[in-house]
């Protein structure tokens, strides 16, 4: 898959901090990655746009808009499309969030020569910044049918190999 | 005399999963399991020689102490209230606020921190180096008899590892070995059912949190006991705003032995804890956001169980208090069983 963000782009998302400190207000992605990534709030609207409706548990639809996380991870220089065969099928995105909250993706999950399946980082809902406790960055899985995996307060994707 | 290299062999149910955490450079040996037993239960571990880990973690109350605050070497109350230590092996980060990565971390606090336990670890190595038995016993352990901070944390970390309660009514409910009577059925589906009014399902939402066969889960939630934090909770390590407040998931694993309850023991009861969630909290954006708009009546705040309910739930909790557990002799004082 070809690198859709381009070199200069990129200079607009922070580096790593040198304390490695994860903080609410940024995104990093890391690990088995080509170009590790701190993402603002700001460096978000970089990426490419997404939306999608869900219905929260009380069966009320809202629209979510926000990125693709696909689009996160090819910036990030992660094996995706052609790349993804061989080794690279063993591996998987894990997503942290802030109170510890931990969910997992298969990069073939995700990838849409596989299973394609949309996932989005959202930050606004019905065109609302996400509220406190949710936001800044949400997880939006529209096709999944239990809301587990929508997680709040995204603060970390790391890629990594199963090893067992 | 067990070989150096024994393992230390660990017995657990299928259904509580291998998510377990063990350094490499610590796995669990007999021997050092037996050290860290001993430590466990030594006075010279803190400055005055009158306090050990047990005075603050006793067997027979889960490994707490009964008290809002425990009291340190120097007189003074610690902050928050003393942590059950059950299924630790499960657990990478410890403390309230979650301050420590690992056991062999976490042990190093309450040795040093000068209102509990009150002494360096230097101090503490050579005060033991000088007591007969703790040379050859370290030998043992870890193949030398030069005393460090490092090796008195491996060991009680080892021990600590080796707190398993799994053998409560529920778990042998989930066996197959055990009946519930109608109210721990009724507590039981109330603690995990998440209320849906529109569907006319009551709940208590008590699982989201306290998830899976342990009642625990590895997260920081603001429960809605405050709106002035006079404690910053999760947000003191994170230096994060919006963890105010945020405070360990802890484990209802033998809960009914563990009060007061919360971070600060501000709750005497069970009976308290439960009118808390049912109907005080505090509606604020700080909130879990899984507390939020929990409501067992449309158009409502708040869960309003009714007072049978209530009883249901801790008739449930009973159901996790592990009396093999609290009176296991492996986990007991091993000076007072050799006497």
């Amino acid at each position: 898959m070809k690198h859709k963000i381009a070199g200069a782009i990129l200079l607009t998302i922070l580096s790593l901090t040198t304390s490695g400190q994860t903080g609410q207000g940024t995104l990093t992605v890391k690990g088995e990655v080509g170009l590790p990534l701190t993402i603002t709030t700001a460096g978000l609207s970089e990426f490419r746009h997404a939306e999608a409706n869900m219905k929260d548990r009380e069966g009320n639809m809202h629209k979510y808009t926000g990125v693709s996380v696909l689009s996160i991870l090819d910036s990030a220089k992660v094996t995706l499309g052609k790349q993804l065969r061989g080794e690279h099928l063993k591996k998987y995105l894990l997503v942290k969030c802030a109170d510890g909250y931990q969910v997992l993706f298969s990069l073939a999950e995700l990838d849409p020569d596989f299973g394609n399946k949309t996932v989005i980082l959202a930050d606004r809902v019905d065109g609302k910044p996400l509220p406190e406790g949710k936001g800044p960055f949400r997880l939006i899985i529209p096709d999944d049918k239990a809301l587990a995996r929508n997680s709040y307060e995204v603060i970390e994707m790391i890629v990594s190999f199963a090893k067992d | 005399m067990h070989n150096l290299q024994e393992p230390y062999k660990l017995e657990y149910p299928a259904n509580f999963g291998n998510m377990i955490y063990i350094p490499a450079d610590n796995p669990l040996t007999v021997a050092g399991v037996e050290l860290g037993r001993k430590l466990f239960y030594e006075t010279a571990l803190s400055g005055n020689n009158q306090l050990s880990c047990a005075s603050c973690h006793k067997q027979e109350l889960a490994f707490t102490d009964g008290k809002q605050f425990s009291t340190g070497v120097d007189g003074s109350s610690t902050k928050r209230n003393s942590m059950a230590l059950v299924n630790l092996l499960w657990t990478d980060n410890f403390f309230w606020d979650g301050r420590a990565k690992g056991l062999e971390q976490q042990v190093k606090f309450p040795l040093e921190d000068q209102h509990e336990m009150g002494q360096s670890l230097n101090i503490l190595s050579r005060k033991l180096s000088e007591i007969r038995s703790y040379p050859g016993l370290f030998r043992k352990a870890f193949g030398t008899a030069t005393i460090s901070g490092e090796l008195i944390a491996k060991a009680l970390a080892q021990f600590e590892r080796t707190l398993i309660s799994s053998n409560s009514p529920y778990d042998q409910y989930l066996a197959g070995k055990y009946s519930p009577d109608s109210s721990q059925l009724r507590g039981m589906k109330l603690f995990f059912i998440n209320p849906q009014p529109e569907k006319g399902i009551r709940g208590g939402a008590c699982g989201h949190c306290h998830s899976g066969v342990k009642t625990t889960s590895q997260l920081y939630h603001n429960t809605g006991l405050d709106t002035i934090f006079t404690d910053g909770g999760r947000a003191d390590v994170t230096g994060q705003t919006t963890d105010k407040g945020r405070f360990r998931v802890a484990t209802l694993r033998n809960i009914t032995l563990t009060s007061p309850y919360m971070h600060d023991g501000r709750f005497k009861s069970l009976n308290e804890v439960l009118d808390h969630y049912s109907d005080h909290i505090d509606e604020q954006p700080k909130l879990s956001p899984f507390l939020k708009d929990l409501s067992n009546q449309k158009n409502t705040k708040g869960l309003r169980l009714t007072l049978q309910e209530k009883e249901d739930i801790i008739q449930f909790l009973q159901m996790l208090t592990d009396s093999t557990f609290i009176k296991d002799p492996r986990f007991s004082n091993p000076s007072l069983i050799s006497q």
